[in-house]
């Protein structure tokens, strides 16, 4: 693994954000990269690098460069042609959100800036939250992985308009328990997806069948609040949810079809085992829409019967195996959601 | 072992700690049937010398082939199942893990309970025995079918060329003159002695390859499993159900028949519903509609050799000697034609549906495993054409036949001034037969009677006294202590015994279910809500209305034709390979099995949901008491199970 290369560019496009460039731009550029190749409908974004945190960290007063605020600057208004559109700053770490590490959540987001210089500072936010303690200390337990070199430099940060979410959460394609690569299993609430990744409410669950296309089961949650973009978008409310409106379902049959063509979609171009966040909501002044927020592999040992009596070759001495009692071996231990 | 895997399926074994079911030797009397044990043999009831084993296993209620008492006769299928299906589980296949089922009866219902090798030693000699006959058939199967389909016909023909007549006043001259030696009376019994062994032959072709094909069939499904732990026994069923299945041959017949009958112009005169009887009659009347009678009797032999039940109990008659069913399901394909709906079924879209299912499976597996997935859906698909038309074979057509030759026995004895009716005869044993066949013989002999005339005729009334009280008795699912293993695959498949099953009934006999909703075996997927109907036996089908829910002991088949006005199917036994999960699969109703319960605490009128999807009934609401009687009964009922 190579040192981050500080001569890379301080500001990229995040279609750009390929796999090898993990240490420059994290985990997160990565999988919105992969989103974007795939084709999926993402909110608009851009990656300030970790080349450009590098450089932050070397300064002495530490503060932003003005080559960097420039790049910013210049991205900022070039994606979204203006000055006012109101977006998420998180950061996207090299040690988070790799399929190793399942310490996602702990960096710094921030939901709902809006202005050029809101989001300047907001990006040098991300790079303190690098100190903060409990990052810290995930960290030194994790650095001797990532080897020597990556170091305290690695901090990426993702500008990316914020959606205005009805509905959102998260969507594994394969069951993440019995890992049965049959089901899509979908958790919603209303609002922001953050409600359902930061485990502050119950989402509603939903299990779809792969082949069928059909609802396998069900539940619904307690989705007592749901965190809305309020005040012209530039700021993010908690609301509390009617009881009339907790007792609904959050998504609708054409909805969990949508999802489902999503994860099938994803899965032929990235791969099975992916966990998705999405969101169906609004941006800017466009129509509802299905988005893809972010994109990660989940690691499920996968299921398999022992094929001892070798059913690939012999079907028949397999069948006579079991039914004089051998069992199988790697047998399930729970079926899935019962 | 099968149950084994249940269980881990599952994820809840069998816990001793929620107790046992009723034992077996506790078992109330219901008022009016005392000295019910007369009316069978003494080797099908619980004997106090074998108490201390007896007691100590699972004893499950054969629903599925017997939801009502047994009549004495009926026991011949039972009794000839018993032993060709053990027969080839103990001795002709040595199944390792197995021996046979065996049957007790209480209160006039069939208890059943398999049996385990739990012996190392014992399974490992049985094993390579096993394994090198059971290649054999698998090695073999599509011949051994072809060659099994020529023994099952022939087997029904020679049934069907058995008669019985009464003995003539004067044996004929013809036994003189060709110095025959025997007599008519002779013939008589000999006559049924190759009636009671054509029908021990059918049942060892009935169980010839069944156990076979469950077991390739669960193999498969377990196979499923272990990748796909969401995947329905439904799902899996689809997958390897035959599209082309001689069981559905009888109802498409009566589709084909009453488009025929718009064709020719008849379809008026079917559709004004009238008996049967006076449908012909008006048919015979015009050209056409001989024409279309003449097509009709076409298609009757074998098709209408199609029972109204399962094919255990005489009383359900098949269609050949009962037109209203038939008659019925064609007046309400008649005006579907009119309507211009295309009636047949879409043999394309099942097939491609089917292929869907399995390259949608096989798509999610890696390669290694997708070769081993096609290898036992293939075998399983082998072996299925045996699993679903040996139905049609030996419940419907060899079994109908075997009836009716039965009541014309017992018109001889009618005649003999021994019975008062031909459907006499079903309440004496096979055993019982020959000594009303030796009495005749004897009377006919002597020329004077053997003693008194009222004697048979009174024995009759007593068991049909008896045999009342026992209808109005309440079967328990299932007796005794839970097993910890069950190794039979028939005991799995078809009657959909495991841990499951077994957890819900202990549930529903110590009163911890919820009442208003009870679980059964997911059958037949989907979701429906509707008003129940609980019917016990095919003549109540009548009543069904419009968008019902039927709830019954279990479903036959041949029950199908009420499958266009239903919203749901709940049966009390089955399994998902039981012929009512099938038939519901084919008709797309969701189908809820095995629930053991269901037609105890349902009542008619009541509000229900079945989901198909998972198996759970809910009671929505509960009829309005309009029948007090029957209300009050069932509601007694359900407090004695919760005791």
């Amino acid at each position: 693994v190579n040192a981050v290369d500080l001569q890379q560019e301080y500001v990229v496009e995040t279609v750009e954000c390929h796999p090898h460039q993990l240490l420059q731009v994290g985990g997160k550029s990565v999988g919105l990269g992969s989103l974007l190749r795939a084709g999926q409908r993402v909110p608009d974004s851009f990656v300030v690098t970790a080349a450009a945190y590098a450089d932050w960290l070397v300064s002495e007063p530490r503060r932003m460069s003005d080559s960097v605020r420039a790049a910013i600057e210049e991205a900022y208004r070039g994606l979204f042609q203006g000055d006012d559109v109101t977006v998420a700053v998180r950061s996207s770490a090299t040690i988070e959100d790799s399929s190793e590490s399942s310490c996602a959540g702990q960096f710094r987001t921030f939901l709902g800036a809006g202005g050029v210089r809101q989001v300047v500072e907001q990006v040098e936010e991300c790079w303190l939250s690098a100190f903060a303690p409990h990052v810290d200390s995930y960290r030194a337990d994790r650095v001797h992985e990532i080897g020597a070199a990556a170091d305290a430099s690695a901090v990426a940060v993702i500008v990316q308009e914020l959606v205005d979410a009805r509905v959102a959460g998260v969507m594994f394609t394969q069951h993440p328990l019995t890992g049965d690569r049959s089901l899509v299993v979908i958790e919603a609430s209303y609002g922001l997806g953050e409600a359902v990744v930061g485990g502050e409410v119950t989402p509603d669950l939903f299990e779809v069948n792969k082949v069928t296309q059909q609802l396998h089961r069900r539940s619904l949650g307690t989705k007592p609040h749901e965190h809305r973009l309020a005040d012209g978008a530039h700021t993010v409310a908690t609301l509390a949810v009617s009881a009339d409106r907790q007792g609904e379902w959050s998504l609708d049959d054409n909805e969990i079809m949508a999802l489902l063509s999503m994860a099938g979609d994803l899965e032929a171009k990235l791969g099975r085992g992916l966990d998705i966040e999405w969101a169906i909501g609004t941006a800017g002044d466009g129509g509802e829409e299905l988005f893809a927020l972010q994109v990660r592999p989940i690691t499920v040992s996968p299921r398999r019967a022992s094929l001892e009596g070798g059913p690939q070759t012999d079907a028949i001495a397999f069948t006579l195996g079991r039914l004089a009692g051998r069992a199988m071996a790697a047998e399930p231990d729970g079926k899935a959601g019962s | 072992m099968w149950l084994t895997t249940q269980l881990k399926h599952e994820g809840q074994g069998l816990d001793k700690s929620r107790g046992s079911f009723r034992n077996p030797y506790d078992i109330d009397t219901p008022p009016g049937a005392d000295g019910w044990e007369s009316m069978y043999p003494a080797y099908l009831l619980f004997d106090d010398g074998m108490r201390v084993r007896d007691e100590e296993k699972l004893w499950f209620f054969d629903q599925m082939h017997n939801p009502e008492p047994l009549y004495p006769f009926d026991l011949m299928m039972p009794e000839s199942w018993l032993v060709s299906l053990n027969q080839y589980t103990t001795r002709v296949w040595n199944l390792p893990t197995a021996l046979g089922i065996e049957h007790r009866i209480v209160n006039g219902r069939l208890y059943l309970s398999p049996n385990v090798i739990d012996d190392p030693a014992l399974i490992a000699e049985r094993e390579p025995i096993f394994l090198e006959r059971a290649r054999h058939y698998f090695e073999n199967w599509d011949a051994i079918y072809e060659n099994w389909v020529g023994k099952a016909t022939d087997c029904i023909e020679r049934l069907k060329s058995m008669s019985f007549s009464p003995l003539a006043d004067r044996e004929p001259e013809s036994t003189v003159t060709s110095a025959r030696g025997v007599t008519t009376a002779f013939d008589l019994l000999t006559s049924y002695s190759r009636y009671l062994e054509n029908m021990h032959e059918m049942a060892y072709y009935h169980f010839e390859m069944l156990n076979l094909a469950y077991g390739a069939y669960l193999t498969f499904l377990e196979f499923c499993r272990s990748h796909f732990p969401a995947i329905t026994d439904d799902l899996v069923a689809r997958m390897v159900a035959g599209i082309e299945v001689i069981l559905y041959r009888p109802d498409a017949e009566l589709r084909r028949l009453a488009a025929r009958a718009v064709e020719l112009g008849v379809g008026d005169t079917l559709k004004s519903g009238g008996e049967p009887d006076v449908v012909i009659a008006t048919l015979r009347e015009s050209s056409v509609g001989c024409q279309w009678l003449e097509e009709l009797e076409d298609v009757k032999d074998p098709w209408f050799w199609y029972s109204t039940g399962a094919g255990y109990c005489h009383a359900n008659r098949a269609w050949m000697d009962d037109l209203r069913p038939p008659f019925a399901a064609m007046a309400d394909y008649v005006a579907r034609v009119e309507r211009n709906e295309d009636l047949s079924r879409p043999l394309e879209h099942l097939r491609s549906e089917r292929e869907r299912i399995a390259q949608g499976y096989r798509a999610l597996l890696d390669d290694e495993d997708a070769v081993a997935f096609d290898n036992l859906l293939a075998l399983s698909r082998q072996v299925f054409p045996f699993v679903e038309n040996h139905n049609f074979y030996v419940e419907h057509w060899h079994h109908s036949i075997f009836f009716d030759k039965a009541r014309e026995l017992g018109a001889v004895f009618v005649s003999a001034g021994l019975l008062d009716e031909d459907d006499d005869i079903f309440f004496f044993h096979r055993y019982e037969v020959y000594q009303l066949l030796y009495e005749m013989e004897a009377r006919w002999a002597l020329g004077v009677p053997t003693r008194s005339e009222t004697i048979w005729r009174s024995e009759v009334g007593r068991r049909r006294r008896i045999y009342a009280a026992l209808e109005a008795w309440q079967p328990p699912p299932a007796l005794g202590v839970p097993p910890v293993t069950v190794t039979e695959p028939i005991t799995v498949t078809l009657f959909g015994i495991n841990s499951d099953t077994i957890g819900r009934w202990l549930e529903a006999e110590h009163g911890g279910g919820d009442e208003d909703s009870f679980r059964g075996l997911a059958a037949s997927p989907g979701t429906a809500e509707g008003l129940a109907r609980v019917v016990h036996r095919s003549e109540e089908l009548e009543d069904l209305v419009q968008g019902e829910i039927l709830v019954c002991p279990l479903t036959a088949p041949s029950w199908s034709i009420v499958f266009a006005r239903i919203a749901a199917a709940v049966s009390d036994g089955g399994g998902i390979m039981s012929h009512a999960a099938i038939v519901s699969r084919e008709y797309e109703l969701p189908a809820v099995v095995a629930t053991g319960v269901g037609t105890q605490v349902v009542h008619t009128g009541d509000h229900l949901r079945v989901d198909g999807n998972t198996g759970v009934v809910t009671i929505l609401q509960r009829a309005n008491v309009n029948g007090v009687a029957k209300g009050a009964s069932m509601s007694s009922q359900r407090e004695e199970v919760g005791s």
